[in-house]
């Protein structure tokens, strides 16, 4: 008997004793099996890390998963609302306004001395960033350079009952199509 | 002596039906149950005999364990032990090929073959494309290993179910005499699979961690879709092998134990019985239903009387027999259906049971059925099932390919089990 008439007997044989069974358990299994794309570590070259008054300082986790990428370069940037020091200024002065633009400066140049350290500890190479401008909107503009961003939930504003998270990470992981860590 | 008409029809239906189930060409089911209307039309098998021929020990066994299974299934616990085996592993093929063939070896034991490798397939694919290694080995293994573990128990294989029925062996009596069989083949044949296949069995150096990682990444917790029914299905499976352990003693049928199960299962899961029965693999039981009719009908015109006769005659003793009735089995089963094979040989050992001992023949017939289906790709339904996976996956086992390897692994199992039944029942 030739060898293709045994394949046509096993075919004829699967079909009668398992196909159908097969294909449902073949379904199961999807969805737990890692598709070849999924199994692929994504190169990362250039981290940004969103920070501003509202958001926490990176957590554990997130070092964690800056040491899967040894050899990126992480940039800073945290941002002030550009507007909140405009209605300050047009609303109780020039003067008031410095003032509120200096307590955010020195907050914020906190906030980054203190991340910047840890990550130059893991050997992290930083640069930052200090931006007045439009928190929904300066993360986008970095978005041809970066490889992956990290965002707190808390960024943009605190969160509440009724938003797990802030309606402002929301409208940035709407706009953004690179891969975003949201701590 | 003259052969009746009777006799020729009963001959000529058995050998149309067994051509069928050979070739395929008409649905085993369907070959069998057209075989048993034709005896029962023609009166060759009377209607009042039906009961009698009718096993349905083994019927509502399988019945019973199908249930279980499909219920069973529904958590996601198959899966679970798959992934569980697959971690187990870290993507070294050395333990890909042993975890995987002592898992489905031991699942085979006490599922039937076919589910098990349905449910193991998938997951071996996945593991030997991630370790990027030629999958045959591993699914040669897995075919071997399955055919092997369910030759270990009383519900392991269908042969081993009807021959239980026939013979009235329970569950602990075919574990104490087939189960050490089982165990020494299993790891004769992992042997034999790695020193053929010996050059897949490397590990990958500096992508072991790559490969490590991908399998590791598997979450079995994913697989359990319904932990609770995960856990009560647990339970259930637990206490339906703790009933077959105990159920000689109870006095009650294998076949009440694994029906018991079922319902337990179905009372405490709350699982709807339409989908639980749905699913029940209906034709495999009107085959073997049909099966037993056609047989029957051999019995009946004592065909099968005649033939006991002759062999006793030509037999000198018990030891002729062990080895007459293994090999003949061994072989046989390695191109023909075992279910058939062994629905056929019942009838023929109960009837050399007036001039011999028939324990030992018992054993080489559950021997040589089960095993004998490593010989070849059509041998067993475990093998089809796999090569009919792997042709799905683009991957070819030829006829000849499996042919190589199945027949010295089939050899050397039925080797080492005649010699264990040899020395335990003729002796030196």
């Amino acid at each position: 008997m030739q060898v293709g008439l045994f394949s046509e007997l096993i075919n004829r044989k699967f079909q009668n004793i398992a196909e159908n069974r097969y294909k449902e358990i073949v379904e199961r299994y999807r969805e737990f099996f890692l598709s070849k794309e999924e199994l692929v570590i994504p190169r990362v070259f250039r981290v940004f890390l969103l920070l501003d008054r509202y958001s926490e300082k990176p957590n554990d986790d997130v070092y964690e998963t800056l040491k899967a990428y040894p050899n990126a370069r992480v940039c800073l940037l945290y941002v002030v609302e550009e507007s909140l020091v405009r209605l300050v200024a047009s609303t109780l002065g020039e003067e008031e306004a410095e003032k509120l633009r200096t307590l955010e400066i020195n907050f914020g140049n906190h906030v980054l001395d203190e991340v910047e350290s840890k990550l130059k500890e893991m050997k992290f190479e930083v640069e930052r960033r200090f931006i007045f401008g439009v928190r929904a909107e300066e993360p986008l503009k970095f978005e041809d350079d970066c490889d992956l961003f990290i965002i707190s939930k808390h960024y943009g504003s605190e969160t509440s009952r009724t938003y797990p998270v802030s309606p402002m990470v929301y409208r940035i992981v709407q706009h953004i199509e690179k891969p975003i860590v949201i701590y | 002596m003259a052969i009746t008409a009777q006799e020729i029809a009963a001959l000529s239906i058995f050998t149309a039906v067994y051509t069928a189930i050979m070739t395929e060409k008409l649905h085993r089911t369907v070959a069998a149950m057209v075989g048993a209307s034709l005896v029962l039309l023609i009166n060759i098998v009377p209607w009042e005999k039906v009961p009698e021929y009718l096993d349905l020990n083994t019927i509502l066994l399988l019945a019973g364990m199908m249930v279980i299974v499909n219920v069973s299934r529904e958590s996601g616990l198959f899966e679970y032990i798959a992934i569980k085996t697959a971690k187990l592993s870290k993507g070294n093929p050395m333990k890909v090929l042993l975890l995987f063939s002592v898992v489905t070896a031991l699942v085979s034991s006490f599922l039937d073959n076919v589910t098990t490798v349905l449910l193991l397939t998938p997951m071996l694919f996945y593991i030997t494309r991630q370790m990027d290694v030629d999958p045959v080995p591993f699914l040669l293994s897995e075919i071997f290993a399955s055919n092997i573990g369910g030759t270990a128990t009383l519900i392991g294989d269908p042969p081993n179910i009807m021959i239980g029925s026939a013979a009235h062996l329970g569950f602990n009596a075919f574990l104490l005499n087939m189960g050490p069989i089982a165990f020494v083949d299993l790891f004769v044949t992992v042997a034999i699979i790695y020193l053929v296949y010996r050059g897949e069995m490397k590990s990958h150096g500096e992508r072991e961690e790559a490969i490590k990682l991908a399998i590791m990444s598997l979450n079995e917790d994913d697989a359990i879709s319904d932990p609770v029914l995960f856990r009560k299905a647990l339970i259930t499976l637990g206490l339906v092998i703790l009933g077959f352990f105990v159920h000689d003693r109870l006095g009650v049928e294998p076949s009440v134990i694994a029906l018991s199960g079922a319902s337990l299962l179905l009372l405490w899961s709350g699982a709807s019985p339409e989908t639980a029965l749905e699913k029940v693999e209906w034709a495999t039981l009107f085959f073997f239903g049909g099966l037993f009719i056609v047989v029957g009908s051999l019995v009946e015109t004592g065909a099968i009387a005649q033939l006991a006769g002759w062999m006793v005659g030509h037999i000198s003793g018990e030891g002729d027999a062990v080895l007459i009735i293994t090999w003949f089995s061994a072989f046989s089963s390695a191109v023909v259906d075992n279910i058939p094979f062994t629905a056929t040989m019942i009838p023929l050992l109960k009837a050399m049971g007036g001039s011999l001992n028939t324990l030992p023949l018992w054993w080489s017939l559950s021997l040589g059925a089960c095993l004998g289906g490593n010989g070849t790709a059509i041998g067993a339904s475990a093998n089809v099932v796999v090569l009919g996976i792997a042709h799905r996956e683009s991957i070819r086992i030829s006829f000849g390919d499996f042919l190589k390897v199945g027949m010295v692994i089939m050899v050397s199992t039925v080797a080492v089990g005649t010699l264990i039944i040899w020395l335990r029942y003729i002796g030196l």
